[in-house]
């Protein structure tokens, strides 16, 4: 037992190391590149008496260091959520999306973009965040609602996994008739959202983001020890005193505040719930404790790397992230696969 | 004591079991037979509170456990089921520690990691302690879930009694293992404040361990009582529809036989 | 452990694999312009001003000397940093930039922005447009000589269509890449499909699809659009056409063109985006090869 406790706080710490490394390289590459003296004067700038900021310090402190920020936290939460669902659906081919958080977050964003072009909605900042989280609480509600046994008002994982595939699908259809119906400029913005970007990274951004990764990571780690149960089987976990369908609600809440709130402002980012907890539970085993925190700081190193070849493969464009997620993405889910880990 | 009165469990219309009551006395072995579809399981669920019945009523010590909270009840009350599966990488020990989890809360304490220890000692599955439990064979993992549901009760934690529950737990294992767990059962039954209700499937384990069973068919109960009065010839022949013959050993053991002219 | 070690490794020299040179300064005043419209980059090089052009959007195509210039993305993908990584005193477009969060931080770093209030939808918008480009970037003989030379290859077209007797019915099919569909442009439609409809008709042709009422284009949803229309000449744009590898039979399969008298006689033919879809500089000559291509037998 020693040993493997051992092992997980070694590996908990090398990936502080790792995470804080990854986060220097991505305030200091990008389209511009700035040395640590840039860095420390763009700082400096901000203390009383000291001179106004040049364009490129601006740069530095309202565009790439706010962003660099957002990715560690959106990171974040994609793998905590990853980790969270993994644990509900005891299945370790599982994704956030895949209780319709996602596609229900695009569909509310997808509806703004046609609705406030027609009804000339403001496009304050906070619109375009509740929209999402607003369609991904109602997409994974219906989830939950429709996947109930009609005898006990319990909701079996199988019937949460049929659920949300069904609900995927309809929202993306949804989506489909949306982009539809759009006038072709509408139509783009849906598009390119529904492929990722961290462009849009700002401060406000970062606090409200900050907030939900936070609080949802706090309270999930509050319930770790019950999803550690919830491994052995719904029953198992019940005999060892876990109100199942209350750890279920909690759990499926987090999720969704956590993965609404972070695709609301990145858009669409796939495959980094799933491939988190796997390499996760490869450095050190299953624990839910270890994994929720493991996966945070993992999550939050894979988009930042991703983030950097979104950012410096086709300077001074840009890939969208979601592209890069699914090109690494894709074969770890095949490879996963078929190494037929996962128990239906 | 564990009592259960005019019990009643529906699904949609269909009743599983219905109208059943029955006590069972501490430091004694209740075994619960049957043929398919008896009851017996929707009834030692029902006795460990998993499910609600719609009629009727479960008592611990004679108070009523229907409003009792999980974490509470999961303090003196275990489950032992067939095997489980786990689709996680977790070792043994983490697994028999679950047994724990009613018992802490945050991080396992000393008292504990020292249960573990003994408990694991106890199943002889120390030498697994870091192995994966994917990588064990059906009577290690078995061994490991019984580790883990007497962790849960190992210690006297409250003046109430303690219960356990087996829902079949003998299905995956072989003969020598058969055996020797029902032997481990007995012998941890027989402490004073444990009541031990189980469900299995072969009589003569049925007859050989128990100290009382309780016979069901098609959700009512046809018999309760010592091993010698509930099983015989015409009762098993009426309610499994095969006709055995007994054997009368030394030890005075009951023995059933069954040929393929019993059918 | 052993794979503990290797993976550390792995993302620490990834980390530090990323250091590449540092951006030199620019100090000098020269204007520097990031221009993300196909049109006004077209313009700016037919004015012999490129050389003020440090970015270019990736719809950018003519002319061919554009390759030279660095691209910052799709128009409604951009990045923020990435443009004024180029150091540019201003960004001029023609108000289709997003996503709207990055439009909104060039705006809070007072980065200048501009637009030309000239719209090329016809060829009077065109020769404003041109004229008041010359004047921004200083080649106003220039301008006056495209706006001239726009104005004689026109009369010329025009002469050389007559030539032609016949008033071919054309159906012009064009691809969105962004609702990834194919498109039918209507008659006298504005929108998208405005430059489109004047040019078949300056070119001797006919739309044979009506207009659907504001948009320009319709989606290809129905066989009967076309069938319907059945039209004497199929056009498709470069895109689209390439898209399907110029197979003629992959063309035909296209809803309700297998029936037409277009199809039957063969006479379905790819013609460039930046030739049919908007006024240009070079609308002039352009009406001329519209013809070519239409009266084509």
């Amino acid at each position: 037992m020693t040993t493997q406790h051992g092992r997980r706080q070694f590996v908990l710490v090398a990936l502080v190391v790792v995470t804080l490394l990854v986060l220097l390289a991505s305030i200091r590459y990008g389209a511009i590149d700035f040395s640590i003296a840039e860095i420390s004067r763009a700082l400096a700038s901000l203390f009383p008496g000291q001179p106004e900021p040049t364009l490129d310090q601006r740069i530095f402190l309202e565009l790439r260091f706010p962003r660099a920020i957002l990715c560690l936290l959106v990171g974040a939460s994609l793998g905590v959520g990853g980790t969270l669902m993994q644990a509900l659906f005891r299945n370790p081919i599982v994704e956030p999306g895949l209780v319709g958080t996602s596609s229900g977050a695009a569909f509310g964003s997808a509806l703004f973009f046609v609705l406030g072009g027609v009804f000339h909605i403001g496009t304050s900042l906070w619109s375009l965040p509740i929209a999402a989280c607003a369609g991904g609480v109602i997409s994974t509600y219906l989830v939950f609602l429709l996947a109930r046994s009609r005898e006990d008002g319990r909701a079996s994982i199988v019937m949460l996994l049929l659920t949300g595939l069904a609900v995927n699908a309809l929202f993306m259809s949804a989506i489909g008739f949306l982009s539809y119906i759009a006038r072709d400029p509408q139509a783009r913005s849906i598009t390119f959202w529904s492929l990722g970007t961290l462009s849009g990274a700002s401060w406000k951004a970062v606090e409200i983001v900050a907030l939900s990764t936070v609080l949802g990571s706090i309270v999930a780690l509050r319930y770790a020890k019950q999803l550690n149960a919830l491994m052995i089987g719904e029953e198992e976990a019940t005999y060892l005193g876990v109100n199942v369908n209350r750890l279920k609600w909690i759990i499926l809440s987090v999720n969704v505040v956590i993965v609404a709130v972070a695709t609301a402002f990145t858009g669409v980012i796939s495959f980094v719930g799933l491939i988190v907890p796997h390499i996760l539970r490869m450095l050190g085993g299953a624990d839910n404790r270890f994994l929720i925190v493991g996966s945070a700081l993992t999550g939050a190193t894979l988009l930042t790397l991703a983030d950097l070849i979104a950012r410096l493969s086709v300077r001074p464009a840009e890939l969208p992230i979601g592209i890069v997620t699914s090109a690494v993405g894709v074969p770890v889910f095949i490879f996963l696969l078929r190494r037929r880990q996962y128990v239906f | 004591m564990l009592v259960g009165r005019n019990i009643t469990f529906r699904v949609g219309s269909k009743k599983l079991i219905s109208e059943i009551s029955a006590s069972f006395t501490p430091g004694g072995l209740h075994l619960l037979v049957g043929p398919n579809g008896a009851g017996k399981s929707t009834l030692v669920k029902v006795l460990a509170r998993l499910l609600r019945p719609q009629t009727g009523s479960v008592e611990y010590e004679g108070a009523d456990v229907v409003h009792a909270s999980e974490a509470e009840l999961a303090k003196r009350r275990a489950v032992l089921s067939q095997a489980i599966e786990i689709a996680f990488p977790l070792t043994v020990r983490e697994v028999v520690m679950m047994g724990r989890y009613p018992h802490f809360s945050g991080r396992p304490g000393p008292t504990d990691e020292q249960i573990v220890d003994e408990v694991m000692r106890h199943f002889d599955v120390v030498e697994f302690k870091d192995r994966y439990y994917q990588s064990l064979s059906g009577g290690e993992r078995q061994r490991v879930n019984f580790a883990r549901v007497l962790a849960q009760l190992w210690d006297h934690t409250t003046d109430s009694c303690r219960y356990l529950f087996l829902d079949e737990p003998l299905t995956f294992l072989d003969i020598r293992h058969q055996i020797d767990f029902m032997k481990r059962i007995r012998s941890f039954t027989k402490e004073a404040d444990v009541v031990t209700v189980g469900v299995v499937h072969d009589l003569n384990l049925a007859a050989r361990f128990a100290d009382q069973i309780l016979m069901l068919d098609r959700g009512r109960v046809v018999a309760n009582g010592s091993p010698s009065e509930v099983l015989t010839t015409e009762r098993i022949k009426q309610v499994f529809g095969v006709e055995p013959t007994m054997v009368h050993t030394e030890d005075s053991g009951i023995h059933l036989i069954f040929g393929t002219g019993s059918v | 452990m052993k794979r503990l070690i290797i993976f550390f490794t792995c993302v620490v020299l990834l980390g530090a694999s990323c250091a590449r040179f540092h951006n030199a300064p620019t100090e000098s005043k020269d204007a520097r312009y990031v221009v993300i419209s196909p049109i006004y980059n077209e313009v700016i090089w037919a004015l012999g001003a490129q050389n003020t052009v440090v970015g270019i959007d990736l719809s950018t195509t003519y002319p061919p000397e554009v390759k030279n210039v660095q691209t910052v993305g799709y128009h409604r993908a951009l990045s923020a940093e990435g443009i004024l990584s180029l150091h540019p005193t201003a960004i001029i477009h023609d108000n289709n930039i997003g996503p709207p969060q990055v439009v909104q931080q060039l705006q809070q770093l007072n980065i200048s922005m501009k637009q030309f209030s000239a719209k090329n939808d016809s060829f009077d918008g065109t020769k404003a447009l041109i004229r008041e480009m010359g004047a921004y970037f200083h080649k106003e003989s220039r301008a006056e000589e495209l706006c001239n030379t726009l104005d004689t290859q026109r009369t010329a077209s025009l002469e050389k269509v007559k030539q032609f007797t016949d008033h071919p019915r054309v159906a012009v099919i064009h691809f969105g890449r962004a609702s990834n569909v194919y498109l039918v442009v209507g008659k006298g439609s504005g929108g998208d499909g405005g430059g489109v409809s004047q040019m078949i008709e300056l070119a001797g042709g006919e739309m044979a699809v009506e207009n659907t009422g504001g948009r320009g284009m319709q989606r290809m949803e129905s066989p009967e659009i076309i069938a319907k229309a059945n039209p004497d000449v199929i056009l498709l744009t470069d895109y689209g056409y390439d898209r399907l590898g110029g197979s003629t039979d992959q063309i035909k399969a296209l809803p309700g063109v297998a029936t037409s008298n277009a199809a039957r006689d063969n006479r379905i033919f790819r013609i460039e985006e930046n030739v049919l879809n908007y006024f240009g500089p070079r609308s002039g000559e352009n009406i001329a090869k519209v013809a070519e291509i239409i009266h084509k037998k």
